[in-house]
């Protein structure tokens, strides 16, 4: 610190903070549960060995969303691109990313949490509007992309002076 | 005042102002990241409460449209060598050929009848190969262009649609009843076209065994080829079809080695052999080829 007096009152001269822990550590957790429910999704989706354990009758029907033509864009499963958007969020959410000054990292993370909750929206609105079900594993993997963003989204305006 | 003090006046003014712009900015950054957010929250929430509120009850595409030009044309000059080269193609199912059944006509013609619904993903598959089959003997006009149900097996399924359409050919009739669009009214599907009398007598009777397999009575689509031969259900899985668009899959009709044409080329191969029973033979520069004589044998109608 270096005070500097002036008319009885003291000033503090702004100095960069040291960048607070608590972004890692919220969110590395989501992003890792995030990673293991799209890795289970993407499993689900080349094998039938292991059930979706999900009803497939009325609104919630996982095996009529996971098996729609829109579960594949551009011929990639939705389901691997979901552990792709993981895989590349749990490197960007370890402490020492939030910690690094390096702002591709900073704007990165963010990027890729405002794609991950993009698709999260078109998903939704596909599952509602177009197939008329709902998948409970995807929607738990859009619960977590949200939340992730919302974390990811204030994390960084937190952190602006000292990654600045 | 000293020159030191003055100094360090200023000094402190600037920290001051520097500091109000960190917290300015520090604001600023929380009010951008909470709007995206709250943006988010909204229209997600929006999206569900529209679906709540009944939104959902509505089929989202345009339920049927005049079929473009560039998927009817596609699959009406499919050219003789493609349809050659995949002649017999990959048919699950062929049509039930009949015995002993007087041959149903209309003005003088083999008519030709068929039964579907445009949320049926089955009849949905069905209708190119009836198409494309059919324009090898006439013109249709006016042929729709739809999808299955959103909410049914194999959903949205591209096709086309009968309803509002006519044939006209000298050697064939054809009649085209589609009885339910593909918008959900209820528990089902609004009503589209009301089946005759005779339309419905035709179905009671072939639609069942011995004239179909009994597991297939009463399904959809029924085609009646002049009470010679009757097909109950689809010839090949609309799984082919999932994701394509109709100008997609029309245009993989002239690849033979594409799985669509192998499907749905084999399926109208197997129609056109029987229509040509039908016809005696006629026009000759479609009964003479390979792709129209690949299912002569399999599909002999009795005279």
């Amino acid at each position: 610190m270096s005070p500097a007096k002036s008319a009885g009152r003291t000033v503090t001269e702004p100095e960069p903070l040291a960048p607070p822990r608590w972004p890692g550590l919220v969110t590395l957790p989501i992003s890792v549960v995030g990673l293991a429910v799209a890795a289970f999704l993407t499993i689900q989706h080349y094998t039938t060995a292991i059930p979706l354990a999900c009803p497939d009758t009325g609104i919630i029907n996982c095996t009529k969303v996971t098996t729609s033509a829109q579960s594949a864009i551009f011929g990639i499963p939705v389901a691997l691109l979901g552990l792709l958007f993981f895989a590349a969020m749990v490197p960007l959410c370890l402490p020492a990313a939030w910690r690094s000054t390096r702002p591709e990292l900073r704007w990165g993370r963010l990027a890729f949490a405002l794609i991950g909750v993009g698709f999260v929206v078109y998903l939704v609105y596909t599952e509602l509007f177009t197939l008329d079900a709902l998948c409970l594993w995807c929607t738990t993997v859009h619960v977590i992309t949200v939340v992730l963003f919302a974390v990811v989204a204030m994390a960084t305006a937190s952190t602006g002076e000292a990654n600045a | 005042m000293s020159k030191s003090s003055r100094q360090a006046q200023q000094r402190a003014r600037e920290a001051l102002e520097a500091q109000r712009k960190a917290a300015r900015a520090r604001r600023q950054r929380f009010t951008i990241a909470g709007s995206a957010v709250l943006v988010v929250v909204v229209v997600l929430g929006v999206l569900i409460g529209v679906k709540v509120a009944g939104g959902g009850n509505k089929t989202p595409a345009a339920a049927t449209s005049l079929a473009a030009s560039d998927v009817v044309n596609p699959l009406t000059t499919v050219p003789v060598d493609a349809l050659n080269q995949v002649g017999k193609g990959q048919v699950t199912t062929l049509p039930s050929v009949t015995s002993g059944q007087t041959m149903l006509s209309d003005n003088g013609k083999p008519l030709i009848v068929y039964v579907g619904a445009e949320y049926c993903p089955y009849c949905a598959a069905e209708r190119w190969a009836m198409v494309q089959a059919l324009s090898r003997f006439g013109t249709f006009s006016n042929l729709g262009q739809t999808h299955s149900s959103s909410t049914d097996v194999f959903p949205n399924t591209p096709t086309l649609s009968f309803h509002g359409s006519s044939y006209t050919s000298q050697y064939l009739s054809f009649q085209g009843v589609e009885t339910e669009t593909n918008r959900q009214q209820g528990n089902g599907y609004a009503p589209l076209d009301k089946p005759t009398a005779a339309q419905q007598a035709l179905v009671n009777k072939y639609d069942a065994a011995p004239y179909v397999p009994s597991d297939a009575a009463g399904s959809i689509p029924f085609i009646d080829f002049a009470n010679k031969a009757i097909v109950s259900g689809s010839s090949y899985s609309p799984q082919l079809l999932a994701g394509k668009t109709p100008a997609q899959v029309a245009a993989a009709l002239s690849n033979p080695s594409d799985p669509i044409a192998k499907a749905v080329d084999g399926t109208a191969n197997a129609f056109t052999a029987m229509l040509c029973q039908l016809t005696n033979g006629q026009p000759g520069n479609v009964c003479t080829t390979s792709s129209a004589t690949a299912y002569q044998s399999q599909l002999h109608v009795a005279s």
